[in-house]
């Protein structure tokens, strides 16, 4: 462990004593990024903020080795309040075991950190998707606490507006298309790791996926 | 035999109302042109308000006493959810018949054989803690005694006497020196007694039992007997329905969902002791809400595993009641069940270890459900369709399954297609894939569909109408 790690692991043991097990990281599969994440991958029990210039860039697809990793280990993936159908041919192509998936639609703010909150808390979860209409952070701060609780990850989806304001999610990314038509991300916070970094990662478009 | 009666004193009052408050409140009962209190809360106690009190004299005395009427017909059906919830304590199990009576209405109680249930739980002092644990969260007011016969453990009950008196040698002389008025006896009788001078249950057990029923009745010798179990006290044993339908009939308008909650907490909790009392669980259940003038609110609860836990029956029902718009205030509820199932966590496969997870799983599901409501819960499966609207359909979490395989997908579809306006052609990246079909269930489609890169580095599947509307449309995203 680092400096910054071992800092990183006393803080959170102080918050938690030591009922909770600790977090994991598992890897996200995208190569180029586990090498700016902290520990190399997604860390278990953290909210993360994904925050696309565009829908349909691959922001998605950012996590579907995740997911499809999670619904292969026998864990559940909950989508909340996601924009469209998320297309279950695409999302079966991609290794995702559709009965692992759990689709809630919710309209309103406070319905979907809430459905967020209970899955989060729940540990038969190993991810959860939301696309919160608003986010505030003591909600940010509920969810990480519910995130810890039950050892999953949460990925919140918001505007690229978001990224100006400062936010208690545990690692924040800012997505864009590149020039070569590879996802650029823009790591704007890491906790435990430096921010301001920016990857490239081969992905998402079609035809190559 | 052992005999465990549950003295209820305050049923006239608790059958009509669950919660406390802190207002003076009696029920009254009408005799002839006269009005009389029933029984009274601590509050009304508390202003000198008392049984037996003609209700005039109590106005006078409090004047911000509110009255509810008593009802027989409540006092039953509370009575017969207590027996089922008693069922898990004891397979003999007595509800005692409601006195017609008002003056003798304090004298409601239950009871429960338990000679042959003290081992079952380890022992006495288990058996009377699991008991009260769970006859507390009912909130009612009881006493308990243990007695050799029936009237004989109620009058211990009513006496607050808490020894386990066995035999009826033992009773006797428990209850020598116990005053009359502790006795079930009609009042004309507890008078006479008392005018005559016999004032202890000693007393009136030595006097010649003859000149007892010359003086008093018959009944009262009976009724002597009966208590020291010198005859049999033979009454009708409650049996377990193979349904469950409870009834709470309030005797006032309830507005608020809020102020449901109190008859329902004590509701699912006898449901909880009638589904142990069976040994079994419940995936579903119905509560119906009863309005004066409009036809009952159903509402329907289903969990995603077998359950028998009152607390998270409860959480549910107030999830669901907070989106539920009631047409009318209600005047009464009834809860009712009639398939049952073993619950999960009982299942002879303990072995399974991730069982806790999973429960866990169904009641975090259950809630989302409950508050979102079902069609918004689902999981996603594919149909073997050419057709993109048709190749997908949302399913039940249990039932999705993969199935066949489609070439390439985009993640997001959208709902309905949207027309384009496309100006100037947007760089394709791939196609055309044709997609026809679908004319044998009127989805007719004849469609070619093309990967299209936009400059803000979005990747979209588009289509261009080939039949008789023509045109492009946006179908979905890369994501």
């Amino acid at each position: 462990m680092n400096r910054a790690e071992t800092l990183q692991h006393l803080a959170w043991l102080c918050r938690n004593g030591r009922a909770v097990a600790a977090p994991t990281v598992e890897a996200s599969g995208w190569a180029e990024l586990d090498a700016v994440l902290p520990g190399g991958g997604w860390q278990t029990g953290t909210i993360v903020e994904l925050m696309p210039a565009a829908i349909g860039i691959g922001e998605l697809r950012l996590v579907l080795p995740t997911l499809a990793r999670i619904t292969r280990a026998e864990r559940y993936v909950t989508l909340i309040a996601p924009p469209y159908v998320p297309f279950a041919p695409a999302l079966a192509q991609h290794g995702v075991r559709l009965e692992r998936l759990l689709v809630v639609q919710a309209q309103r703010s406070e319905d979907i950190l809430w459905a967020a909150e209970q899955s989060l808390r729940c540990r038969s979860f190993g991810a959860v998707l939301a696309w919160p209409t608003a986010v505030r952070d003591r909600e940010i701060r509920r969810l990480q606490l519910a995130a810890e609780a039950g050892g999953s990850t949460g990925f919140l989806y918001r505007s690229v507006d978001a990224a100006r304001e400062a936010s208690p999610a545990a690692l924040r990314l800012k997505l864009h298309k590149a020039e070569s038509s590879e996802l650029q991300i823009e790591v704007v916070k890491c906790r435990g790791g430096r921010s301001g970094m920016s990857v490239q990662v081969a992905a998402p478009c079609s035809g190559c996926a | 035999m052992l005999w465990l009666c549950i003295a209820l004193s305050q049923l006239p009052l608790e059958a009509l109302r669950s919660e406390e408050t802190d207002q003076p409140l009696v029920v009254t009962a009408c005799e002839g042109s006269a009005r009389w209190i029933v029984c009274a809360n601590p509050a009304a106690e508390h202003a000198r308000l008392k049984a037996d009190m003609n209700y005039t004299v109590a106005l006078a005395l409090c004047p911000a006493v509110q009255k509810l009427e008593r009802s027989p017909a409540a006092e039953t059906a509370a009575l017969e959810r207590l027996a089922a919830w008693a069922y898990q304590f004891s397979s003999t199990v007595i509800p005692g018949a409601v006195p017609l009576d008002f003056r003798q209405a304090r004298s409601n109680a239950l009871w429960l054989e338990i000679g042959g249930s003290l081992k079952l739980f380890g022992g006495f002092r288990n058996f009377i803690a699991a008991l009260e644990r769970e006859l507390e969260l009912l909130h009612y007011s009881y006493q308990l005694g243990i007695g050799p016969t029936l009237e004989g453990a109620a009058l211990l009950a009513r006496a607050g006497i808490r020894v386990v008196v066995p035999s009826p040698s033992a009773l006797q002389l428990r209850i020598r020196n116990l005053p009359i008025a502790h006795l079930a006896l009609a009042p004309q009788v507890a008078g006479a007694l008392h005018t005559s001078g016999v004032r202890t249950i000693g007393l009136l057990l030595e006097l010649p039992r003859d000149a007892v029923i010359r003086r008093f009745g018959v009944e009262v010798g009976n009724f002597l007997d009966r208590l020291t179990g010198v005859i049999a006290d033979p009454r009708p044993v409650f049996r377990l329905p193979a349904r469950y339908a409870a009834r709470f009939d309030f005797e006032f308008d309830v507005r608020s969902s809020e102020a449901l909650l109190f008859p329902l907490r004590r509701m699912l909790h006898e449901f909880a002791g009638f589904l142990r009392a069976r040994d079994t669980g419940v995936q579903h259940f119905t509560i119906t809400f009863a309005h004066r003038d409009a036809a009952g609110t159903s509402l329907d609860i289903g969990l995603s595993l077998a359950d028998r836990d009152a607390n998270r029956f409860l959480a549910l029902v107030r999830e669901r009641l907070e989106h539920l718009e009631l047409p009318a205030p209600t005047i009464g509820l009834a809860l009712a069940a009639d398939r049952f199932a073993m619950p999960a966590a009982l299942q002879a496969d303990l072995a399974h270890g991730s069982l806790q997870q999973n429960e866990e799983l169904a009641h975090t599901i259950d809630r989302i459900t409950a508050r979102l409501g079902a069609q918004h819960v689902h999981a996603l499966r594919q149909i073997a369709d050419h057709r993109p609207e048709a190749s997908w359909t949302a399913a039940p979490l249990q039932a999705a399954r993969d199935s066949p395989q489609f070439p390439d997908r985009p993640l997001w579809l959208l709902q309905e297609p949207k027309p384009l306006q496309l100006s100037v052609m947007p760089q394709i990246v791939s196609g055309p894939e044709r997609i026809e079909g679908g004319w044998w269930d009127a989805g007719d489609l004849q469609r070619d569909y093309y990967i299209v890169h936009l400059s803000n580095g979005a990747d979209l599947w588009v289509y261009r109408d080939l039949g008789e509307h023509g045109g492009w449309y946006l179908h979905g995203f890369w994501s």
